[in-house]
């Protein structure tokens, strides 16, 4: 390939670059807003996966319910409650359902080391762990299936609480007291964020043994039982089989929509995703339509470039410059002029969002920054903007250069 | 090497028109210095660009060098301005933010000529119009003598066997206009042929012929 043309273009454009630093800031600017609105727009996005998760994924939680149909003479009004048997009963007829655990809680008054505290205690099982996202912290581990089977009396604390009781001291091994009774904590909730929630965040709860549960509350029946199915698309199809077994068991029309409370996660995440892609295609539409803004300048400042060096194009046709060494000369000085601004935008918004993403989250006090503060820089966005940039790059630079081609060489000598 | 036969140039402006050459038929041998001269609007700067390969003709016939130019592509027009044909303006015509050496070397570049050739044929062309050491300085800080030699330089980069030369003293002092006269003869000397347009009777006498023009046609 004959780089000498190029090279002499090359050579020009240095000589003229500063005439061109209006394009380059225009395209600088362009790029970064771009980039940072695509960054926000995708990490608002995957932020609100991840606090969706932090209650579960692919969840659905079953609760009790009244009735609000008579069923075969049955009057309506009539409470549900759920029972340990029912995790088993379901299970046994539900083959869709990959794990399933019951979950009881009351609220407690909890004291270790001198302090008291009143907090939310639950009951449940090993399988808790995977399906409601309780991660240990390091040193620390969750409830296990010979804890519940053994009816140990182990308990798992979330942060806030193990920093309620024990500060900044580690408290695993340490013991609390629930009810009188003495439990040894095991291990303490890794730090999450989470926006969805019932009896407050995971935080604020301490996590026993089912069975140990039971004796510091003696009431029989179930607050909610877990189910997480073997495929996400089975989650309404499993939720109509729930209400029809228990329908059948507990004597309510399965068609009863509050005989049953149900918080399908999978449904409501799909609605929550919806959202958040929506603001994300929004905010990649902005981004385009200011880069569309920066071409149509870059276009026009082409234009008036091409028109401030008619006579320089009217000299080289003279000479023997054919139309595609004009061409080519004021695209490859677009395309200059665009890598220059493309790239500082690029280095820009890359530290930008990267500086963000050093910022803490407070996981305590959980709000908005946890959405703005982890934008991101993918594959995908670099991807679409590069697509986006080429067409630009080529309409910004195609026109001006075919006109500037088109010139009459006379006309352009005499241009002043 | 170049022949004119009835000329015409018709330029259309909305409804009107005008017609700048009306039949100019002329003969150019090779190697002869000829002058055009004539009164303003009598055709001599569209009699120079169709001869330049700048314009084409509405109507008639243009050979140079042997070739028919008329429906030539505007490209193939472009390669015998490079290669057949130097310009020397009135107003030097060189890039202003390219140094003296580059403006040399263009019509070389366009020509596609090896980076040796061109910085052999650059240096010759430099040292034979005496300011090679002022190579690389800008148009803007050279004199307007200076500014003619480099533009000659130019002119002369692909070796063209035609000199077109549009009032080439126009701009310069008595002695700076002398002086690119005598590079003008010397190379007509040579064997170039040289085509001068001028309103100056005493750069006229230099040549071996005088053309008149007066509206659109010989006298």
């Amino acid at each position: 390939m004959n780089l000498t043309l190029p090279r002499f273009f090359w050579s020009e454009y240095r000589k003229r670059r500063k005439k061109g630093a209006l394009i380059t800031f225009a395209l600088f600017w362009g790029t970064l807003s771009t980039l940072l609105l695509m960054a926000f727009g995708q990490g608002m996005s995957i932020q609100f996966q991840v606090a969706f998760s932090g209650l579960g994924e692919t969840l659905i939680m079953v609760s009790g319910g009244q009735t609000s149909l008579e069923f075969e003479g049955l009057p309506k009004g009539r409470p549900n409650f759920l029972y340990p048997e029912d995790i088993d009963y379901l299970k046994d007829r539900i083959p869709e359902i990959l794990r399933i655990a019951p979950e009881s809680y009351g609220y407690f008054q909890v004291s270790a080391k001198g302090k008291e505290i009143n907090r939310t205690v639950h009951g449940t099982t090993a399988e808790f762990a995977v399906m409601r996202t309780q991660v240990p912290q390091m040193g620390g581990r969750f409830l296990n299936a010979d804890d519940v089977a053994e009816g140990r009396k182990v308990a798992f604390l979330g942060w806030k609480v193990a920093s309620d009781l024990f500060g900044a001291a580690d408290p695993v091994g340490n013991q609390i007291v629930i009810n009188r009774i003495p439990f040894t904590v095991i291990g303490v909730l890794k730090k999450k964020i989470q926006d969805s929630m019932y009896q407050g965040p995971d935080a604020d709860q301490i996590y026993l043994s089912f069975h140990a549960y039971r004796q510091i509350d003696n009431r029989r029946r179930l607050d909610r039982i877990h189910i997480q199915p073997r495929e996400a698309g089975q989650s309404m199809l499993i939720e109509e089989r729930v209400r029809t077994l228990l329908g059948r068991k507990y004597r309510f029309e399965p068609s009863d929509r509050y005989a049953l409370g149900f918080w399908n996660t999978i449904e409501n995440n799909k609605e929550g995703l919806a959202v958040f892609k929506g603001i994300e295609i929004f905010l990649g539409i902005i981004g385009v339509l200011t880069l569309l803004i920066g071409a149509v300048g870059v276009t026009n400042l082409m234009y008036a470039v091409a028109k401030e060096r008619t006579k320089e194009i009217g000299i080289k046709l003279a000479i023997g410059a054919r139309r595609r060494v004009i061409v080519q000369q004021f695209i490859l000085e677009t395309m200059f002029v665009f890598a220059k601004g493309t790239f500082w935008g690029f280095i820009t918004a890359f530290n930008i969002v990267h500086l963000i993403r050093l910022a803490p989250i407070n996981y305590d006090s959980f709000g908005i920054e946890a959405y703005l503060l982890r934008p991101v820089f993918s594959l995908q966005i670099f991807i679409a903007y590069m697509i986006i940039l080429g067409a630009l790059v080529f309409l910004s630079g195609i026109f001006p250069a075919w006109r500037a081609s088109r010139l009459n060489p006379i006309e352009s000598l005499r241009y002043e | 090497m170049i022949k004119l036969q009835g000329i015409k140039k018709i330029y259309l402006m909305g409804t009107q028109s005008l017609e700048a050459l009306r039949g100019v038929s002329l003969k150019i041998g090779k190697g002869e210095f000829i002058s055009i001269m004539g009164p303003s609007g009598s055709g001599k700067s569209t009699l120079m660009n169709i001869i330049g390969c700048l314009d084409t003709p509405t109507a008639g016939e243009y050979v140079l060098d042997g070739d028919k130019v008329a429906g030539l592509s505007f490209d193939r027009l472009a390669a015998v301005r490079n290669r057949k044909i130097g310009f020397v303006f009135q107003n030097f015509n060189l890039l202003p933010y390219a140094t003296a050496w580059e403006n040399v070397e263009l019509p070389l570049l366009f020509d596609g000529k090896s980076a040796r050739k061109r910085k052999e044929r650059v240096i010759e062309l430099l040292n034979a119009v005496g300011l090679y050491d002022w190579r690389s300085h800008r148009p803007s800080e050279l004199s307007g003598g200076q500014q003619q030699r480099i533009a000659l330089a130019r002119a002369l980069a692909n070796d063209p066997p035609i000199l077109l030369a549009d009032e080439p003293t126009g701009n310069l002092d008595s002695k700076s206009g002398e002086e690119i006269m005598d590079v003008l003869t010397e190379l007509w000397k040579e064997g170039r042929t040289i085509v001068m347009v001028t309103h100056n009777d005493h750069i006229s006498a230099r040549s071996q012929r005088i053309i008149r023009l007066f509206d659109g046609q010989v006298i």
